[in-house]
């Protein structure tokens, strides 16, 4: 029997093909949905498995920073604040809500930072941030022991939500400075999130309002209402 | 001499594959073409070469529709392509399949001293998918490194950087593309198409 392509074979081979053309082609975006749904429990709670909320992830030197590479990714468009009139709400499931002023945050105890900054779109900086950190602020508000989620609303309409270990994080900061300088307009000013253990979606830009709560509810953020994950850790 | 019935011709086994080292290698297929679509996808939001301004895949090559897309479905086929891989490392280790199947010292004297060009291609076919192996480790390894760079900080300073790191766990994708071309040659020239058929049915 010489070697040829037996019809059982050539079936196989066309069977493959076709699957691959199905999967590239014009069908590739029909179970995106569906797959990121079904996946999306397993990876958060293995992401927050990993995570350790109370672990700071090593730093860079200042040597290291990259001021080029930070690229500007902006949802609408940059808003023009104040921040002499900039006011910062920080509500929901806390028996002390407060609105602070740039002034008054300012004052609070400062921390600086040499991370990664990670974007979703596979690129990174090393950036420097300095600011006040976020848990210092929840603590100022005393929160309920229910608070699950923090939500975080911006001046451009941006909406963003955490879970509260990594909103806790010692790295996770409401930032007035990037790499040794005020914080230009165009990278939040005059407050931002800043953290190297989420993707750069979830580090909003001129935040002007802080909510605790203790369930998500939808939207849980800009971005995710298009489909992307919402956990996003690093 | 016509008195020889078919079954007495002589006409080499039909090669056997282990069903386990089947399901394997099949699953690695679907996982691999899930995980490379699905790479291009997220590759194009941002090209490891070129930036935004780089040279993108075309839409034939991938998976996902946009980067959320692309995104779900590689953090959905990682577990199928890494846990596969797994399984397969724990099936030949306890087996001893490693030292059987793979490439081994009278692969590599043949290589270098063997005058039978036969026994030569054999020992080049071992030769490549044991190489295979390490690169798809890699692939894991170097994804790991960028998928939990919070946790796994040493992978990207291992390799010198993050984006040293993206173009390692890229170029995965052309190899992974070259060696199924030199796999299945390879896999031709020892067997046939039998020796094909024998991986798959």
């Amino acid at each position: 029997m010489h070697p040829r392509l037996p019809r059982r074979r050539f079936l196989q081979l066309s069977g493959f093909s076709g699957i691959s053309i199905f999967l590239s082609g014009c069908g590739a975006t029909l179970f995106e949905k569906q797959i990121g749904k079904a996946i999306q429990p397993l990876n958060r709670n293995v992401q927050s498995l990993l995570l350790e909320p109370q672990e700071p992830v090593p730093e860079f030197p200042p040597s290291a920073i990259q001021p080029e590479e930070l690229l500007i990714n902006t949802y609408r468009y940059t808003p023009n604040i104040d921040p002499e009139a900039f006011r910062l709400s920080i509500d929901g499931e806390a028996n002390n809500p407060l609105s602070l002023s740039m002034a008054e945050i300012q004052q609070m105890p400062f921390t600086s930072m040499v991370i990664r900054h990670v974007c979703v779109e596979g690129w990174a900086a090393i950036v420097q941030w300095g600011g006040v950190k976020l848990r210092d602020l929840v603590s100022l508000v005393q929160p309920k022991n229910s608070v699950g989620y923090i939500y975080f609303h911006s001046a451009d309409g941006y909406l963003e939500s955490w879970d509260i270990a990594s909103a806790l994080h010692p790295q996770t900061l409401m930032a007035y400075q990037k790499n040794e300088q005020p914080l230009p307009p165009e990278n939040g000013a005059p407050l931002r999130l800043a953290s190297p253990i989420k993707l750069g979606y979830k580090q909003s830009k001129w935040v002007t309002r802080i909510t605790l709560v203790s369930e998500l509810s939808s939207p849980t953020g800009t971005w995710e209402s298009w489909g992307y994950e919402w956990y996003a850790g690093l | 001499m016509s008195s020889y019935s078919s079954s007495q011709k002589t006409k080499p086994p039909q090669p056997k594959q282990a069903i386990l080292a089947k399901i394997f290698h099949s699953l690695n297929i679907i996982a691999l073409v899930l995980m490379i679509g699905s790479g291009l996808q997220i590759y194009n939001a941002n090209p490891v070469f070129g930036g935004r301004a780089g040279w993108h895949f075309p839409d034939l090559f991938l998976l996902g529709g946009w980067l959320a897309g692309g995104r779900h479905w590689h953090f959905a086929a990682m577990w199928l392509f890494a846990l596969n891989l797994l399984w397969y490392g724990v099936y030949i280790l306890i087996t001893r399949r490693w030292k059987r199947r793979f490439l081994s010292a009278k692969d590599l004297k043949a290589l270098r001293v063997s005058q039978n060009q036969k026994r030569k291609n054999y020992s080049w076919h071992r030769f490549v998918y044991t190489a295979i192996i390490p690169i798809l480790l890699l692939a894991v390894f170097s994804g790991i490194g960028m998928y939990k760079p919070a946790q796994f900080y040493w992978i990207a300073n291992l390799f010198g950087g993050w984006h040293a790191l993206r173009i390692v766990h890229f170029m995965t994708v052309p190899i992974v593309v070259i060696f199924t071309l030199i796999h299945s040659l390879l896999g031709l020239k020892v067997g046939g198409i039998r020796m094909i058929q024998s991986i798959f049915w």
